[in-house]
């Protein structure tokens, strides 16, 4: 496939050639720093659109394969009536689930969008639905992680 | 596209639907090779079934 050829050859392409490290000190760091930057955005871009971070990097395959993921947790989790959490929480739990649904990104608030009942955890379906919409969210914060470390020119 | 009403699933097709969607994301993140992604998808979807459902029958004299 072609797009699996890019990402081989991107990450091939990634990985800092010698005289970029065996060059001067002050060189080194100037490309450290726009990399490190660099991977930060992608970084963020990835957590903010389930996605994008790979495909910034033209890792189309990885790109469209979070993106789905991810929106298919998000959209079936909320779709069960499953909670998701804000930032008001009533105890340390609630917190921790806050944060796991913020990792999915702006796929928070289509989860906000589709879930107009709100949330009903008094059935089995609605606490399936909340565990869904958490994963969704750790997956998201995963695959930031990978497009982060690929983008610095580690092995992914 | 995106459904207008609540989605009501069975546990078998809910536990299902996240084994296949978790184990789709994990062999695209964890492999390069469309090969390996394929072998790694099965790997781990079969190891959720089997993982999931030996706990649930680990939980079983314990449910009444």
């Amino acid at each position: 496939m072609p797009d699996e050829n890019n990402e081989i050859m991107q990450a091939q392409e990634s990985e800092p050639p010698a005289a970029i490290a065996e060059g001067p000190p002050a060189t080194a760091s100037a490309n450290e720093g726009g990399s490190e930057a660099k991977a930060w955005g992608v970084a963020i871009a990835g957590w903010l659109i389930p996605g994008l971070g790979h495909a910034l990097q033209r890792m189309w395959g990885r790109a469209l394969a979070v993106f789905l993921c991810v929106g298919v947790l998000v959209v079936v989790g909320a779709s069960m009536r499953g909670n998701l959490f804000t930032s008001n929480g009533n105890d340390a739990f609630d917190t921790l689930g806050y944060v796991a649904d913020l990792g999915s990104g702006s796929f928070y608030f289509l989860g906000r969008a589709v879930e107009r009942n709100g949330a009903d955890v008094s059935h089995a379906g609605g606490d399936y639905g909340t565990r869904f919409l958490a994963t969704a969210g750790v997956l998201n914060l995963l695959a930031a992680l990978h497009a982060y470390e690929a983008a610095r020119g580690r092995k992914a | 596209m995106i459904p207008q009403g609540p989605i009501t699933l069975t546990h078998m097709q809910a536990f299902l639907l996240f084994a296949g969607v978790i184990s789709i994301a994990f062999g695209f993140l964890g492999r390069r090779q469309p090969k390996d992604r394929v072998r790694y998808i099965l790997w781990t979807f079969v190891l959720f079934l089997l993982i999931g459902i030996g706990i649930g029958w680990a939980m079983y004299p314990f449910s009444r």
